[in-house]
């Protein structure tokens, strides 16, 4: 556990023990409610070590092992969190970042923020802070509470029925989330980035994105705003690519690291 | 907020431990890990899931992680074991396997 300004995050981090040498930091963020460090602990993050890299991961205030205040969960909060973080951390040079979903949404302010203190950015199913944005995740985070926050049984009881036994546990936190805190009225009301500050990043940004995912389609809105930004689609999958296809992700985020930042 | 060190004796360091003794240290670093759900006595064997039966999310399966770590040095480890698996495997996987897992890596490390 690591105090970082206030607040108590869980984080874990993997790279050879034995050898201190400087190495380049990769930082993975993950995504809301049923999301937690695991998502990469169990997937991409031990191949990110054996590869040389000095690996990251904390769990978002209110998730995983982390603290759960009450309030103050708006997306300004979490970039908030991971300055924090990093400084307590040391870790003092530009870092990679990787953002699944909601955690992508956070790295790319913390990038917009500090665009010199990113080597690369990797957006999985993620999308920066816009209007549209901040519309959509409302209605979202509308019916979680709708849904689960107030109607648990019946609810765990149909995604029991349709999605399994793993899905329902997941979604119980989800629910304990939105009705302990004021999660789910604080990220729709995050201020959003304006155009001028999504161009300021300028490092090169990855999209990774499922075949059958709606986010897709906000391919060319980035290549617009972006200098450097490139787009993969992998076929198939949905939303939760990176626990479904992780040796994919992890193959094209390990390239574009090493394609720009000196690791042999 | 850090869980105690499980109870079980020490593995000798001469001998690779056996699945009885090793499964033996896995139930008390699961207990441990129970603990914080004030569930500590679920009944635990190798054919026992950490999904359906003991209702283990992921992020506890990091908690447990560290504990074998802990326990048996960085010869054991769960995240590069659990990711050359399928999704559909992890959430599959039983205590039994997990343990088959450790004695092997034990067995490994200590012929090398």
């Amino acid at each position: 556990m690591v105090d970082a300004g206030g607040i108590r995050l869980h984080v874990q981090r993997m790279g050879p023990a034995e050898d201190r040498s400087p190495r380049p930091t990769v930082v993975l963020v993950h995504g809301l409610l049923t999301d937690s460090l695991a998502s990469y602990y169990f997937t991409v993050a031990p191949g990110f070590a054996a590869a040389g890299l000095d690996v990251v991961m904390y769990d978002l205030r209110g998730h995983g092992r982390s603290e759960r205040p009450s309030a103050g969960y708006t997306l300004d909060h979490n970039i908030d969190d991971l300055e924090a973080l990093l400084g307590r951390l040391a870790v003092t040079g530009p870092v990679h970042l990787v953002g699944n979903s909601y955690g992508g949404t956070i790295a790319f302010g913390y990038a917009a923020r500090h665009p010199d203190r990113v080597l690369s950015l990797t957006l999985i199913e993620s999308e920066p802070a816009t209007s549209a944005w901040a519309t959509k995740l409302g209605a979202i985070l509308d019916r979680v509470v709708i849904h689960l926050a107030h109607n648990e049984p019946d609810a765990i009881a149909w995604i029991t029925a349709n999605r399994g036994h793993n899905t329902a546990r997941l979604a119980k936190g989800a629910a304990r989330l939105a009705r302990e805190t004021t999660l789910g009225r604080d990220i729709p009301a995050s201020r959003v980035l304006t155009e001028d500050e999504i161009r300021a990043v300028h490092c090169p940004v990855l999209g990774l994105y499922g075949g059958e995912s709606d986010l897709v389609d906000l391919v060319p809105l980035k290549r617009a705003l972006l200098t450097d930004f490139r787009a993969v689609v992998l076929p198939g999958h949905e939303h939760s690519v990176l626990v479904e296809a992780p040796t994919a992700v992890g193959g094209h985020i390990l390239d574009l690291i090493q394609a720009g930042a000196g690791v042999r | 907020m850090n869980p105690t060190q499980p109870a079980p004796a020490q593995p000798t360091t001469d001998t690779a431990p056996t699945t009885d003794a090793v499964l033996a240290d896995v139930c008390g670093m699961l207990r441990t890990v129970l603990a914080e759900y004030g569930d500590d006595d679920a009944e635990i064997g190798m054919s026992t899931t950490f999904n359906r039966d003991l209702e283990l999310e992921s992020i506890d399966l990091v908690t447990l992680a560290g504990l074998l770590e802990e326990w048996y040095g960085r010869r054991v480890n769960l995240a590069e074991f659990l990711a050359g698996m399928e999704f559909d495997e992890i959430i599959e996987l039983t205590v039994g396997r997990l343990v088959e897992y450790v004695v092997w890596s034990l067995k490994t490390t200590q012929a090398g």
